[in-house]
């Protein structure tokens, strides 16, 4: 089994990452923003995963190369071994209509989504390739595939992270790395509840609206993407290089 | 194999060999009870069945003979294929229209026997195998990638219309499987071209068997998905 890095671990779709691959008997690292709810979750969850030697707490901020760096090398020391699964969950989402979306937080939104993917893989490489091979799994959105109005920001984003995940499989499939991404639809978890404060309604609405234009008539629980992230991280598959599996219902149903 | 008493049954069409028997191993093991359909007899699978996919009369006849004497089927998995390279120029029109008949005409047979059954019971899932080929496209493959996209096109459209039933239907595109379909002297065996893929190597019937019981068992929230085991062939 391996050590799998998850950024973005104390949102629900990153805990949900974290208890998938813990089940499996890899050893977690669970990664998120220095702030103190957020560690507290990590925690917690580590806790009820076996604690120490189950798993680990590396806050670190994704948008600061140095920090991502300096988080990996603790990773690997604390785990006494090189990560051999990335699985990157974390984002900053922020949507406004192009004019009006402030240039800083615009690149705010790239930086932190592509810039800190980009950042987590170059820090796990030399490990990963030492170690013979590993898996890098980028959970990119739904966004990146079909774009959505207000959201250039996060859409140009995602849709360079599933770039990135297709020519870093081209590069790395030789080295034994597998490289795919993830592009789920709107899943069920606290983003929602942000969503509903600022339409004024309950998350029980939002679930509402959202599954109306999902063919299966329903959101996804963060449970279904963390089977699609096992699935790609399963030792014995090799072949699954380069691509993109959009994980939302059927509403792009192959598109691209 | 021990069949087991109470098991969701599933159907698999090209058991007898390659991928369709690799899917069968691994759904066996994961206690499903299999059925094979195929040409040859699928010794691999629990139950098996000879008979051709493109036969509308004789797919119709196997899925209610087993959904009577089995149970209803859960799951079917749809791998009967066969493969040729040929330029457009020699492709004979009976080769045209076999092309179709097993690879769209396979997958129909078995969605129009077993699909009313599903939406009965408001749960189901059908794979439909489509190719790197129908993808990516290829020298000499006009007949089979032409084939193979058609999948695709059915695949979309019934996932559409059958999701707000509760029936899943996706599709798996592999890259070149080390089967019996690839005969040994296939230009896809050159090492000179799996040096050239990203993996480095064919894909395993069993990576493809792992991804149809992704798929049936976890792709849950997958409609009208294309996986893609492929060694990188198509990105």
């Amino acid at each position: 089994m391996a050590v799998a890095l998850i950024t973005g671990a104390a949102d629900e779709l990153g805990l949900a990452v974290a208890r998938r691959l813990a089940s499996e008997g890899h050893l977690v690292a669970l990664s998120d923003l220095p702030r103190r709810e957020r560690l507290e979750t990590l925690h917690k969850l580590a806790a009820k995963l076996g604690g120490p030697g189950a798993a680990l707490v590396v806050p670190a901020d994704v948008a600061d190369p140095e920090d991502v760096a300096r988080m990996v090398a603790e990773v690997e020391e604390r785990a006494g071994e090189p990560i051999g699964i990335l699985v990157t969950v974390a984002g900053y989402l922020a949507t406004a209509p192009f004019l009006r979306h402030d240039p800083d937080d615009w690149w705010r939104v790239v930086d932190t989504n592509l810039g800190g993917v980009f950042a987590c893989a170059q820090a796990v490489l030399p490990g990963m390739a030492e170690r013979g091979g590993g898996r890098m799994i980028f959970i990119a959105s739904e966004w990146g595939v079909t774009g959505r109005a207000g959201a250039t920001a996060c859409s140009a984003a995602e849709a360079g992270i599933i770039a990135m995940a297709k020519s870093l499989g081209r590069e790395l499939g030789q080295l034994g790395i597998a490289v795919n991404a993830i592009a789920p639809g709107v899943v069920d978890t606290s983003r929602l509840e942000a969503d509903a404060r600022e339409a004024g309604v309950t998350r029980e609405v939002i679930r509402t609206r959202h599954a109306a234009r999902v063919p299966l008539g329903r959101i996804a629980a963060p449970e279904e993407i963390a089977a699609a992230v096992a699935f790609l991280a399963d030792p014995r598959m090799i072949s699954m290089v380069g691509q993109v599996l959009h994980i939302n219902g059927g509403t792009t149903r192959a598109r691209g | 194999m021990d069949d087991i008493a109470g098991a969701r049954v599933a159907v698999v069409t090209g058991a007898a060999s390659g991928i369709g028997a690799a899917t069968v191993t691994e759904l066996s093991q994961r206690g499903w009870t299999t059925v094979g359909l195929d040409l040859r007899p699928s010794t691999g699978a629990h139950h098996a069945v000879t008979l051709d996919v493109s036969d509308p009369a004789q797919v119709r006849a196997a899925i209610c003979r087993i959904e009577r004497e089995l149970g209803p089927v859960e799951a079917a998995v749809c791998a009967a294929g066969h493969y040729a390279i040929v330029p457009l120029a020699d492709i004979g029109w009976t080769e045209w229209l076999r092309m179709l008949r097993v690879h769209l005409g396979g997958l129909l047979n078995v969605c129009r026997a077993v699909v009313p059954g599903m939406v009965a019971r408001g749960h189901g899932t059908i794979i439909g195998f489509t190719s790197d080929l129908a993808v990516g496209g290829s020298d000499g493959d006009v007949h089979y990638s032409a084939a193979k996209g058609t999948v695709i096109g059915l695949v979309r459209a019934l996932a559409a219309e059958l999701a707000p039933s509760g029936v899943r239907v996706n599709a798996i595109a592999p890259g070149p499987t080390d089967t019996p379909l690839l005969a040994p002297d296939s230009p896809w065996r050159r090492p000179s071209y799996v040096r050239m893929l990203p993996a480095g190597r064919l894909v395993s019937p069993e990576e493809v068997a792992l991804s149809v019981a992704y798929l049936v068992e976890e792709g849950t929230f997958c409609v009208g998905e294309v996986l893609s085991p492929n060694s990188g062939s198509v990105i």
